[in-house]
């Protein structure tokens, strides 16, 4: 199978898993942007040494990962692209941020000097807690996208009142990522079977395919826009079924909410560490 | 089916359509079509059996002549309501199924038109039974067989529940038995069929009525028996005669 195949594979995978009849996938499918967007600012708007609240944070991903029975390794796999894009961000800050910031172990003296232990630089801590961010931030996209369709992302979108033509041009990339990678496959295909012995394509080929690709993608794409003229869509695309909320699905909003704010507002960590000092 | 319709469904008169600065693919056609009719249109490549099918639906809409459809003018303005009655299986059933899962492909034009959710579901059923991919429902459009597709394609289009079904080469890449199937469910169903195909033996089963163009002009214009038996008239045109009438005169 062509890399391309592969890459179309793993797509139609995300959709195998929005399709599983998990109760999460069966929430409201804004509630789950709203939780998801609403979690990505809390993190995000931590402030960079504060390691401490970012991390409990992970209830969060934890918790939907068991609930949405998801494999946590397969997501991984999943995001290696963008993970390690995520985690170089703050990867300079443990040299310009040299100001210790806390140390673990040692002996404080009469002077207030640390003696021995190890030493935490303000550039580490924000290091992690960039990186945590991150990861964070990715964790629960995805777990958004495997949880709910892009139809249902999209109609709740428009509930949010996000303008329908935004909304349209998220919809038909996704329809067309489908088109460009199946018309692409072909081509490679066609190529390959006449050049049985070259490794990759001769940059001589790159111009003719690349113009036939782009051609035979525009042409089926039109073609299925055609085709959903054909069924009544004129512009007002109606995705899905209206969806009513249900009394769980404001329940599990709610509660969510007020773990963001706590997490958020105070720090977890501190006041369950003092409880034990 | 909807509204009761008595004049005829379809009314073409001295139809005539060219691509843009060329030759004109159709000249002249003339063709009425009753309620429940079934209508092959048959000819060599080229000769303008799919642009008279994209003509029919309003895709291509700067032609001469008169085009009545369910007793509209084919206008821009007409264009939404004649597509209500009207379903288009495309040749390529990958152009045709765009949606996640069948089921959901299935549901899109029902949704599209406003349909109340019962509704949607209740067509969505019928069209996956007369179809017998019921099984398909919650199936991802890329995992589907060749056959699959082409018959969640033909679902899509009962769905909403068409007054005139048309269809580009419905039998192209179909494995025999998924071909008898087609022809089946194509006998089973009441609206009126268009069926744009070379395959004679196809269009020898499903229609009772064949027009046959040649240069963008209609040939002939009778019952499928009569004209797919004439081994003359085919063979003059770039044809030949079904496989079960060749070796008859053999």
């Amino acid at each position: 199978m062509s890399t391309i195949d592969n890459k179309l594979k793993a797509i139609s995978n995300i959709n195998t898993l929005q399709q599983r009849d998990q109760w999460v996938n069966h929430l409201h499918p804004l509630v789950k942007l709203l939780l998801t967007f609403i979690y990505i600012i809390s993190v995000v708007s931590i402030s960079k040494y504060n390691l401490s609240k970012m991390l409990v944070f992970a209830i969060y991903p934890f918790f939907c990962f068991n609930l949405a029975d998801l494999n946590f390794r397969d997501a991984i796999y999943r995001m290696r692209l963008i993970l390690p894009l995520v985690m170089v961000v703050g990867i300079f800050n443990p040299i310009f941020d040299r100001d210790i910031m806390l140390y673990i172990g040692g002996n404080v003296m009469a002077n207030g000097e640390h003696v021995g232990g190890l030493a935490i630089s303000a550039g580490v801590i924000s290091m992690l807690t960039l990186m945590l961010k991150g990861v964070y931030a990715v964790l629960a996209t995805y777990i958004l996208i495997a949880t709910t369709s892009i139809e249902e992302i999209c109609y709740a979108m428009r509930k949010l009142h996000v303008p329908q033509i935004l909304v349209l041009v998220i919809l038909l990339i996704n329809r067309y990522i489908y088109i460009l990678g199946e018309e692409a496959s072909r081509i490679m295909t066609a190529y390959k079977l006449r050049a049985p012995s070259q490794k990759g394509i001769h940059y001589k080929a790159w111009g003719p395919l690349v113009g036939q690709w782009l051609i035979r993608s525009m042409d089926r794409a039109e073609t299925v826009y055609e085709s959903m003229q054909l069924r009544g869509f004129n512009g007002e695309y109606r995705y899905v079924a209206d969806q009513k909320t249900r009394a769980t699905d404001v329940i599990y909003f709610m509660v969510w909410l007020a773990v963001f704010a706590v997490f958020r507002f105070t720090n977890v960590v501190e006041l369950l560490g003092g409880l034990f000092v | 089916m909807k509204t009761g319709i008595e004049k005829h469904l379809l009314h073409i008169e001295n139809l005539s359509y060219h691509y843009e600065n060329d030759e004109p693919v159709l000249k002249n056609i003339n063709i009425d079509v009753n309620q429940g009719e079934s209508i092959g249109v048959i000819g060599t490549n080229g000769v303008g059996k799919s642009t008279l099918l994209k003509l029919l639906v309003g895709l291509l809409l700067d032609y001469d002549g008169t085009l009545e459809v369910v007793n509209h003018p084919m206008i821009r303005e007409n264009v939404n309501h004649i597509r209500e009655h009207i379903g288009y299986v495309f040749q390529d059933s990958d152009n045709q199924l765009f949606m996640t899962t069948v089921g959901e492909d299935v549901a899109f034009g029902p949704i599209n038109y406003g349909l109340p959710q019962d509704e949607v579901n209740r067509r969505v059923d019928e069209a996956l039974r007369l179809t017998h991919i019921e099984h398909l429902r919650d199936k991802h459009v890329y995992k589907l067989s060749g056959g699959e597709k082409k018959l969640a394609s033909i679902a899509t289009i009962l769905s909403m529940e068409p007054d005139i079904i048309l269809m580009d080469e419905p039998s192209v890449a179909l494995d025999p038995q998924n071909r008898r199937h087609l022809i089946n469910l194509l006998n089973d169903l009441a609206p009126m069929k268009i069926i744009a195909s070379h395959d004679l033996d196809f269009v020898l089963d499903t229609c009772d009525r064949v027009v046959l163009l040649y240069e963008g002009e209609i040939i002939a214009d009778g019952p499928a028996d009569e004209i797919l038996r004439d081994k003359e008239l085919l063979e003059s045109h770039g044809l030949e005669l079904p496989i079960r009438y060749y070796y008859q005169e053999i």
